[in-house]
């Protein structure tokens, strides 16, 4: 055991330690279990799943860029009524080993994420909160369109807040950060996830085709750590609610920056593709920082920046 | 729960990595427990050393392994800074390779003569499984194609096997016959005779092939190349199109029934 007491609080989710994972780069825990205890983690969040099934954007979805990688996958997902039949049962041993359960939803518009709030609400007893992703840059409609103005992230915060009385974070895009924050707390959200992957382009200039299926695509990976500690720090301080770093977490030290900016959980993101038990490593180089900075509980590390 | 992948992460020796064509090495690492393990169609996605900026594995089908000596033989062609960085591992060095990645050939019950259809890189996993056809007292022919005869490999491992023939073709002209493998194989499949066909290439041509052996009404299945992230079912990237919807190359292929795929 830790000197040290690791637990905190995301938004009502109790968490044992702040070591999450990033939606989209964990499945649904499940594909994790044979490379590593995933009940070590203080939380996993689930990859995004709507009331009906996405089939999800063509190939090519991937490409490798310097310090990272591009994605545009479209939120494939089986819907929330396969996903709660298939990996509920999982997510609900987790469930009670302590990790807590973080379901993301995904949706084109208002109403759908409604729609599939309401199905996780009821079909997923066993998770401990939900996060909306009204960020996705992949998807045509909705996504991102939904939560890049203070309006359009309100609007569909003001209508999930009562379908549940789960904790609700919401996934933030990487624009107009402190005024959409102050918004969705505004709404009623738990926390705020900060920060989902930033559009990109990557182009083979011999085809002059983009290397991926659509032109532009989302970044993730070390690259993009610096830009979203500053965006963490900014959420920090422009809300009262908890922050969930992300974004390029590939040690314990990374995501102690996090913790120093204003975070009080982080999520370990692309690292788990590359090493899949990444995430139980950084936990322990994360408690082992904690441990030399000499103080008896993590939370009094969140946002002890001293600059 | 669906079945997660049976991938595990190995430890690997580098034995042996010598050029065995333009551009395509030959590489025998040492990881005892995969060797005993991976089947023939199945990939390994291997962590290369030398570029931190560069933090994806680089998934391989590979061409054979040996359970009692513990050793795996891959050929690739280097195509981009991770083939060039494995490129240049000798003897002795260390890494991690993940695996075995995905489903790999199901031949067909009382199969008694397939017809193998490899082109360029392709040519791998069609070795692997005519070395398992030979155990299992199966006969095979192959049409093996590449760009030119400088990057052909393939054909001397494919006759010392026990090929009924090997039918060579380039792009060039160079060695064999001049145009694609897709041609010689058409016209084997008409001659008749084969219970299984297995192609691995180019997307197109394996479109053909696939194309050639329905109208034969012989079954067959293709080994499909993606971009992949991870290689065990969590990142959704490395999609493949198919008659039940989008679905991921590492763990329901990469060896897919040619007439599941949307080509």
């Amino acid at each position: 055991m830790s000197k040290v007491s690791m637990a905190v609080d995301l938004g009502g989710i109790k968490m044992k330690n702040p070591v999450n994972t990033a939606s989209g780069t964990f499945g649904y825990g499940w594909q994790y279990q044979n490379f590593f205890d995933v009940s070590c983690l203080g939380a996993i969040t689930t990859k995004g799943c709507a009331a009906e099934p996405w089939p999800g954007n063509p190939k090519p979805r991937m490409t490798e860029v310097y310090g990272g990688m591009m994605n545009s996958v479209g939120l494939q997902n089986p819907g929330v009524h396969a996903f709660a039949a298939e990996s509920g049962p999982w997510l609900e041993e987790l469930s009670s080993k302590g990790t807590q359960v973080i379901c993301q939803v995904a949706g084109h518009s208002t109403a759908e994420y409604v729609a599939a709030l309401e199905l996780f609400d009821e079909l997923c007893p066993w998770a401990a909160g939900f996060e909306l992703n009204v960020s996705c840059p992949n998807i045509a409609a909705g996504g991102a369109a939904c939560g890049s103005t203070p309006e359009g992230a309100a609007e569909v915060m003001r209508a999930c807040r009562p379908v549940t009385k789960k904790p609700l974070l919401v996934k933030m895009a990487p624009v107009r950060l402190p005024e959409i924050a102050r918004a969705l707390e505004a709404e009623g959200a738990d926390g705020l996830t900060v920060i989902n992957s930033i559009p990109g382009m990557a182009i083979d200039v011999h085809t002059r085709r983009s290397k991926i299926s659509k032109p532009t695509g989302g970044l993730s990976g070390p690259l993009l750590h610096p830009i979203a500690v500053r965006m963490v720090w900014e959420v920090a301080n422009a809300v009262d609610i908890p922050v969930c770093g992300v974004g390029g977490i590939m040690t314990g030290e990374d995501a102690a920056e996090f913790i120093l900016a204003g975070a009080t959980a982080v999520s370990v993101g692309m690292a788990s593709f590359a090493e899949p038990d990444a995430a139980a490593r950084i936990l322990s180089e994360l408690t082992a920082w904690a441990e030399e900075q000499g103080v008896n509980d993590i939370n009094e590390l969140i946002g002890a920046l001293e600059c | 729960m669906p079945t997660p992948s049976p991938a595990r992460v190995h430890d690997f020796t580098v034995v042996s990595n010598e050029p065995m064509a333009r551009d395509i090495y030959a590489l025998t690492v040492r990881a005892p427990k995969l060797a005993q393990a991976i089947k023939p169609g199945q990939f390994v996605n291997i962590a290369v050393p030398g570029n931190a900026a560069s933090l994806l594995r680089v998934p391989l089908s590979y061409a054979a392994a040996d359970p009692a000596a513990g050793t795996i033989d891959i050929w690739y062609a280097v195509v981009g800074d991770g083939t060039r960085r494995l490129s240049q591992m000798q003897p002795g060095a260390t890494s991690t390779l993940l695996g075995p990645g995905g489903r790999g050939w199901t031949v067909p019950e009382g199969c008694r003569r397939a017809l193998l259809v490899a082109g360029g890189i392709g040519v791998p996993p069609v070795v692997c499984l005519a070395r398992e056809l030979v155990s299992a007292g199966i006969d095979f022919d192959a049409c093996v194609g590449s760009a030119c005869a400088d990057t052909l490999v393939g054909p001397a491992e494919l006759e010392e096997l026990g090929a009924g023939e090997v039918r060579i073709s380039t792009d060039d002209g160079s060695l064999g016959l001049a145009g694609f493998c897709t041609d010689p194989a058409a016209e084997l499949l008409a001659r008749g005779g084969y219970d299984y066909v297995a192609t691995c290439g180019p997307e197109p041509m394996m479109a053909k092939v696939a194309a050639a052996a329905q109208a034969a009404g012989v079954p067959c299945e293709a080994s499909l190349e993606r971009m992949m992230s991870c290689g065990f079912g969590a990142c959704n990237t490395c999609a493949v199109e198919t008659t039940h919807g989008m679905v991921g190359a590492c763990m329901c292929g990469p060896v897919f029934n040619a007439e599941e795929v949307v080509w």
